[in-house]
């Protein structure tokens, strides 16, 4: 009988015995790749080696950045060709930019270097933003980073493994936050509560999104971490031509704000070099859609959707980030020309609503076991204008539209017809032929219009999956079950049979 | 006490959100506009033959519908009124005015859309993106919104005067009200109060829930007769509270507090008197939109507000309102499965007590709460605790 893939999983924790064979050319790549990650970790750690190891010990969430190699593994099970060159192409950049951040971070962490001068000065020079807060307005100030102060303690380490939400959920619960709310948002008042955000920055900017829970987890943070803060409020109707004077307005008060606490002035033209970098990006990424929407769709998945969102929101106008871009277009394009498919493409589907965080690789289970391949992703659908730079006024219109359009937001805010219609018109323009819906038990906004997509979803007879999950928290739902709705829908609705059978069911709740 | 001439009146004028008042005044001519949030000026939902109505959908039973269109994990209210609309119980409307301010609850009004089920062939409604701060241009954006996506509407599609005189006119009228809840809210400062919570909070929620004008004479009546009104020989209150929180419009809320003699001096929440229920100063010399505009949002007391300067305006005012109505302690409410009270009543609980020294109790409740013994237990907890402390000395450890 033929060995499935998880017959190589060691028993709880599905972690492989050793690396998956993909053939000579692809496995010998992606050991190389991995060697090149360990290389850049090793590299950071000794970097500031003491610095690093007391951050590992004095946070928590460190820990889970120690597993990273492990995740992109995950990342990267079962692609071959040019989706897995384009994978390890987007993590490794990843891994670069990330641990040059940590770097930054930690030595301006007055946790870790209490009292210190040279700490306060790198202090001066840090915005700190909202991590749904896109860090292109912070390229207005050349001479300052800004860091997205909930993404590296919350947001990746909620992806890198699965169970580093639970210790801060629960704080959150035992701080009295009743257990219904979202867990992003309480992760982040756990963190609050706990006093495990570095000490960092000259000022912060919070904001409104992306929904109700994070506007009052902001209250939370501000009251623990004790900058200065100003709550940049973006419009909810993005839609509305009306409220863009309202949204400029804002901004402009935001540059206000950051100039009066950094002490720089905001420089324009460094701005319009950003959204001019920034608008290569984007357009790499319709280009990767356009790939998409062929017969050999050449990358999917996690790999594709958390590159976009942390390209969105934390390395837009970036060059090295459009270079990688460039490079990755290139393989695909490559791929699609030459007509080669690797995989076993039985049905094309679009994901819709937040995917797990604590199952990020679950797409890559989905085409390995049931040969779905998630063709159309919501997550990576947001800041899709392209900014008129021509002008101060343009640009600003432009920045607010990308920021209104952030990461989830562009969908879940702005009436319930953006993500229904969306949803209707992805399904086309994709050619596919089911909807795997994400019913993200507790996010209020899309759960109160789920009667609505399972109405219109059986109004226009197109078949939907409805995969329960918690965002982040796997004590919730948990991995297997998220496997088991699936499961459960491709046997008894569609009647096929896995492609294979090994990764139907099995038990990786120990898994990182 | 003797029971208030029209007590029995006002209980059966809720047991419908289509109530008698409501019925008349369509009938009349008037345009029912109905709306769920403070967001929506009340007062400017009452111009020309426009008459407001806060929804409200009493008597909810099974919530199965609203189960599999909004899950269970929405809150209560929002439920409730999505399966009211779906069970034909709000085919009275002629406009829903809605804002984005609390997603679920913005929801229902998409999700009445989407479905269609207003059955009313004059029915419309309008959704308002109003602004989480008070600055310059959020209320021109607040100015705008109420102007395009309510007054606007309400002008074309049916006919209801919105100018500046008939925005004036709303709000003497609605003055006429508030100033009759002022004097009465005055009667609740008094040592063994003339009007009871139960009393107060009916009182309230026809006020929010009936036309004005229609609503108006009944009330100065039962103002003339709490004035007079003859009180109990000894004050059976075992201590005052200030309730604070979220949508509240079931008074057997207030029943149960009142069951375990907790007397509630304030009502700091959603379908309450403060905010809501305090004359609005109008100049002749501005614009009277915009003043009315300013001053629901300088009075708003959604914890959406996300800015510092509100944050504490929050706490604050509750404070103020402890000294003020002399309460024991501070009880704040929310309802299950809502985001903002949520985080609000978790943290305040813990501020109003360490920061402020006022014994806080916190609580999530269902929407509808009739005979949870539960909540009655908590409160019955809630109150010796508030006892102990008096015979302690006034709560110097709480």
């Amino acid at each position: 009988m033929r060995k499935g893939a998880a017959d190589n999983y060691r028993k709880g924790t599905a972690i492989a015995r050793h690396r998956e064979w993909r053939g000579w050319r692809d496995t010998v790549y992606d050991y190389g790749q991995w060697c090149r990650l360990w290389g850049t970790l090793i590299r950071w750690l000794f970097s500031h080696l003491i610095q690093n190891v007391k951050a590992i010990f004095r946070y928590r969430w460190m820990f889970s950045y120690l597993t990273v190699p492990s995740f992109f593994d995950r990342l990267c099970f079962g692609l071959r060709g040019a989706a897995l060159r384009a994978a390890r192409n987007n993590l490794n950049y990843l891994a670069r930019d990330v641990t040059r951040t940590l770097t930054t971070i930690f030595s301006a962490d007055l946790h870790l270097h209490p009292g210190s001068k040279k700490a306060e000065a790198l202090n001066r020079r840090i915005l700190c933003f909202d991590e749904l807060l896109p860090a292109l307005l912070g390229k207005g100030f050349p001479n300052c980073k800004t860091i997205l102060f909930q993404e590296y303690p919350m947001y990746l380490p909620s992806l890198i493994n699965q169970h580093s939400p639970v210790h801060y959920i629960s704080q959150s619960e035992l701080y009295g936050l009743p257990a219904d709310v979202c867990p992003l948002p309480s992760f982040e008042a756990g963190l609050a509560i706990e006093d495990d955000f570095p000490k960092i920055g000259c000022c912060m900017l919070s904001s409104n999104m992306p929904c109700d829970g994070s506007i009052m987890t902001s209250m939370i943070q501000e009251r623990r971490i004790g900058l200065p803060t100003q709550p940049l409020n973006v419009p909810l109707r993005w839609k509305r031509g009306e409220v863009q004077d309202y949204a400029v307005a804002e901004i402009l008060s935001a540059i206000a704000f950051l100039e009066e606490h950094s002490g720089e002035r905001f420089d324009w033209d460094a701005l319009r070099d950003a959204c001019e970098i920034w608008n290569e990006q984007n357009k790499a990424k319709f280009e990767k859609w356009e790939l998409n929407r062929t017969a050999i769709p050449p990358h999917t998945g996690a790999s594709a959707w958390l590159y976009r969102i942390f390209e969105h929101q934390a390395v837009c106008g970036e060059r090295e980030a459009l270079e990688n871009d460039r490079r990755v277009n290139a393989l695909l394009r490559e791929q699609v020309a030459a007509g080669i498919c690797p995989k076993t493409i039985r049905h094309r589907a679009v994901v819709w609503n937040t995917p797990a965080n604590n199952y990020a690789n679950f797409n890559n289970w989905l085409l390995e076991c049931w040969g779905i391949d998630s063709v159309c992703e919501m997550i990576d659908i947001h800041g899709t204008g392209l900014i008129d730079t021509s002008s101060r006024e343009s640009m600003l219109r432009g920045v607010a539209e990308m920021i209104e359009t952030s990461t989830m937001r562009a969908h879940t805010k702005g009436g319930s017809e953006l993500m229904l219609d969306d949803l209707w018109e992805k399904y086309e323009a994709y050619h596919a032929d089911m909807i795997l819906m994400f019913d993200q038990i507790s996010c209020k906004g899309v759960g109160a219009i789920s009667g609505l997509f399972e109405e219109g979803a059986r109004q226009r007879g197109i078949r939907m999956c409805t995969v329960r999950q918690d965002l982040m928290d796997p004590t919730s739902i948990t991995r297997r079950e998220m496997r088991n709705d699936v499961n459960v829908f491709m046997q008894t609705v569609v009647n096929e049979t896995p492609l294979d059978p090994s990764l139907v069911d099995f038990d990786d709740d120990e898994s990182w | 006490m003797k029971d208030l001439k029209y007590i029995h009146f006002f209980e059966d004028l809720l047991e419908q959100a289509d109530n008698e008042l409501v019925r008349q005044e369509r009938e009349s001519g008037g345009v029912a506009v109905g709306y769920s949030c403070y967001y929506l000026p009340e007062a400017l939902l009452n111009c020309g033959k426009a008459f407001s109505v806060r929804l409200r959908a009493p008597n909810t039973g099974s919530l199965d519908i609203s189960q599999y269109y909004m899950t269970s994990f929405i809150c209560g209210y929002t439920r409730a009124l999505f399966e009211r609309a779906f069970e034909g119980g709000m085919n009275f409307l002629d406009f829903y005015a809605s804002s984005d301010t609390c997603q679920q609850m913005v929801r229902v009004v998409e999700n009445i859309r989407e479905l269609e089920l207003i059955s009313n062939p004059r029915f419309s409604w309008g959704i308002i993106d109003a602004p989480l701060k008070l600055t310059p241009h959020g209320l021109r954006l607040y100015v705008e919104q109420i102007r395009g996506h309510i007054l606007q509407p309400l002008a074309e599609r049916c006919g209801v005067d919105v100018s500046d005189a008939a925005i004036r006119a709303a709000v003497e009228e609605h003055n006429e009200m508030c100033a009759i809840f002022e004097q009465i809210a005055a009667l609740r400062r008094e040592d063994n109060p003339r009007v009871t919570p139960r009393e107060f909070h009916i009182l309230s929620l026809v006020s929010y829930a009936c036309p004005t004008a229609r609503i108006l004479p009944y009330l100065r009546e039962t103002l003339d007769e709490l004035l007079v009104r003859e009180r109990d020989a000894s004050d059976r209150w075992r201590a005052r509270v200030i309730v604070v929180g979220s949508e509240l419009d079931d008074y057997a809320f207030t029943e149960i507090l009142e069951n375990c003699r907790c007397y509630v001096a304030a009502d700091r929440y959603c379908f309450g008197s403060i905010p809501g229920r305090q004359r609005i100063p109008l100049r002749e010399d501005a614009d009277a939109l915009e003043q009315v505009c300013r001053w629901y949002l300088e009075t708003n007391q959604c914890p959406r507000f996300m800015s510092q300067e509100k944050i504490l305006q929050r706490r604050e005012l509750v404070s103020e309102l402890a000294k003020e109505y002399r309460a024991d302690g501070v009880l704040y409410e929310q309802a299950k499965f809502c985001d903002f009270w949520g985080y609000e009543r978790t943290l305040n609980t813990q501020v109003m007590r360490e920061e402020y020294g006022l014994p806080t109790l916190g609580i999530d409740r269902e929407y509808v709460v009739r005979g949870s013994g539960q909540l009655a237990t908590r409160i019955q907890a809630f109150m010796e605790s508030l006892e102990i402390k008096k015979l302690q000395g006034g709560g110097e450890d709480a």
